[in-house]
């Protein structure tokens, strides 16, 4: 479903991402672990078209769209949520997610009716709002909520394009343990035929929804496989707790 | 995102019950402000359309609708067209070029955006006052109103030219607001708060820009026809850069991003042009003054003021409970 070959991207001096090949199928859930600086985003800015690699190739559904720009990708179904909160701000939650749904309806440049009235719209709408659990929140100012509240928005707006595959960039960063495993189970109840890849910091939490883990170390594919392997192993666990002791 | 609240709502019937009433006692003096404020207004509508919900602040504002009222004049007065059609002509000759402007100025943002549209809009400046055609520095004199004695109306009456201006107003008005209030608007508002993620959601965000400033520069076109119609003389003097800013004066005065408060800031903008400017040659420094103590005051233009007065007034119980709750 989403596949790179041999991605790389360099600052300068810095390679962020060297040679890094993936393939995910559809349907899978992959987590991408990695410390601080792994290039984990940078990878996320790269496949969702925000940066543009120094070479290799991104597939999205068999078709090449490296070259493609962000708008394109995303109607072919890419949608992604970022490690920074990237709302609506002066809008309602309500708002924020029936926007997205209208542009990605292909309803964001009419000139004829209001898209946030249309029945698909607010259709999206309530099932996106009952899929991150916000339903009580969509009259409210994106200013109004709680930071767990907008960390929620931040990946609703990502579902409400309704997409093929979805890219989420620590979903969880700064939320506290209670409303992080909530947001996980939120995760396993996505429909099972969506494309999944999750950055998350926390291993526990990450082997709980993954299907499959990919470990990136100073850009690099570290390790790639399923979970049991990745518990086992001793490579992940120096990176690791090197990781958390530096932080 | 843009709607319709009970204060606008209130407003808007305000503005239109007091100007006809003022249009059927008015002497020609008052006639005179009457469309003057009329016209403004339009223009200040198509900006605040653009520079208040889209944060596209433009200063060629003044040049697009010079560039109606030229076109206007010229197909009219040239090429023999009727006023209606030659209206249209202009209407939409303002409305594409405004798409080509809003697309090239597309990419860049805040102050870069701002100094495109400026440049964009000297160089319009510049073209009508050196060509031949437009009559450079003397203008264009002659632009004809629209004929409408078919149904008993005369626009060469001061009283039929003034309801005749507050209806175009009421048209823009519409226009605006139905763009608001569409998949567009939608995503205009949307732009202005957050380009990046529409982006990622996949908006073309350069045709979103371009299609929005398109309307609002045919407004600012219909703006110029009528300005051509009232004076039935035309300089380049339209077209300058102080024009535009003037506008934008009148829509910070009266509430960027409320399309109601724009209308308000025109009828204040104009009376107090007036008004002071009977007693001293200085009223630029006095309007200066007030728009000082407006943007220090930091309410959102006048409008915008009475807005954040109600809503406040609105929401105290609720803060009062949530303070008792706690
Ligand atoms: N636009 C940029 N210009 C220069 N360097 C950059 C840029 N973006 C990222 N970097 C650098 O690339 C490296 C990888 O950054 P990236 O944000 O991808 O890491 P990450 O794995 O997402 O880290 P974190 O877990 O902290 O989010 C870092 O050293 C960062 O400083
Ligand atoms: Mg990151």
């Amino acid at each position: 479903m989403l596949e790179t070959r041999t991605l790389t991207k360099s600052f300068g001096p810095i390679h962020v991402t060297k040679g890094v090949s993936l393939r995910l199928e559809k349907g899978e859930r992959r987590v991408i672990l990695g410390p601080n600086g792994a290039g984990k985003t940078t990878l996320f800015n790269q496949l969702v078209g925000e940066l543009t690699p120094d070479s290799g190739t991104i597939l999205l559904d068999g078709a090449d769209v490296t070259s493609l720009r962000v708008a394109d990708r995303a109607r072919l179904g890419l949608s992604r949520s970022y490690q920074k909160n990237t709302l609506f701000d002066g809008l309602t939650i309500g708002e924020n997610l029936g926007l997205a749904a209208a542009v990605a309806l292909g309803k964001g440049q009419g000139l004829w009716r209001d898209p946030l009235q249309s029945a698909e719209v607010r259709e999206t709408v309530r099932e996106v709002a009952a899929q991150v659990d916000l339903a009580a929140f969509l009259d409210m100012s994106v200013k109004a909520v709680s930071y767990g509240i907008r960390r929620q928005l931040e990946v609703g707006i990502a579902l409400a394009t309704r997409p093929k595959v979805i890219l989420m960039d620590e979903p969880t960063s700064g939320v506290g343990p209670e409303m992080s495993k909530g947001f996980h189970r939120l995760l396993k109840a996505l429909p099972r035929d969506l494309t999944v890849l999750i950055i998350e910091h926390d291993m526990d939490l990450a082997f709980d929804v993954a299907d499959t883990i990919t470990v990136l170390n100073y850009g690099e594919v570290v390790f790639d496989g399923l979970p049991e392997a990745a518990r086992q192993s001793q490579m992940l666990k120096d990176i690791y707790l090197g990781a958390w002791e530096d932080a | 995102m843009f709607a319709h609240t009970p204060l606008r709502l209130t407003t808007l019937t305000l503005l239109a019950i007091g100007s006809l009433a003022y249009a059927f006692v008015a002497g020609f003096f008052g006639l005179e402000i009457l469309a003057e404020i009329a016209i403004l207004a339009i223009l200040v509508i198509a900006l605040d359309l653009v520079a208040g919900f889209g944060g596209m602040v433009s200063l060629c504002h003044g040049a697009l609708m010079g560039v109606g009222a030229y076109a206007f004049t010229v197909a009219a007065n040239e090429a023999g067209l009727g006023a209606f059609p030659a209206m249209m002509l202009a209407v939409a000759l303002s409305a594409a070029l405004a798409f080509v402007i809003g697309a090239i100025c597309a990419r860049s943002i805040g102050i870069y955006f701002i100094m495109a549209t400026l440049a964009f809009g000297q160089m319009a400046y510049s073209f009508v006052f050196q060509s031949p055609l437009f009559g450079g520095d003397d203008g264009l004199s002659g632009a004809p109103r629209p004929d409408l004695t078919a149904i008993g109306i005369d626009l060469t009456d001061s009283r039929a030219f003034a309801i005749y201006a507050i209806a175009m107003v009421a048209l823009t008005y519409l226009v605006a607001a139905a763009t608001l209030r569409s998949g567009l608007g939608r995503s205009l508002v949307g732009l202005h708060h957050n380009e990046k993620r529409l982006r990622a959601l996949g908006l073309t965000v350069w045709r979103a820009k371009a299609t929005a400033f398109a309307i609002s520069g045919a407004l600012a076109g219909l703006a110029g026809c009528l300005a051509a119609q009232h004076t039935q003389y035309i300089s380049p003097g339209l077209l300058s850069w102080t024009v535009s800013g003037e506008a934008l004066v009148v829509v910070i005065l009266g509430g960027l991003g409320t399309l109601v408060g724009p209308i308000v800031g025109a009828v204040l903008f104009v009376v107090l042009k007036h008004e002071i400017s009977a007693i001293t040659p200085y009223w630029h420094a006095i309007v200066g003054l007030i728009l000082i103590a407006v943007v220090m005051s930091r309410a959102n233009g006048v409008f915008g003021f009475v807005e954040a007065r109600m809503a406040a007034r609105k929401s105290k119980p609720v803060l009062q409970k949530a303070n008792a709750d706690a």
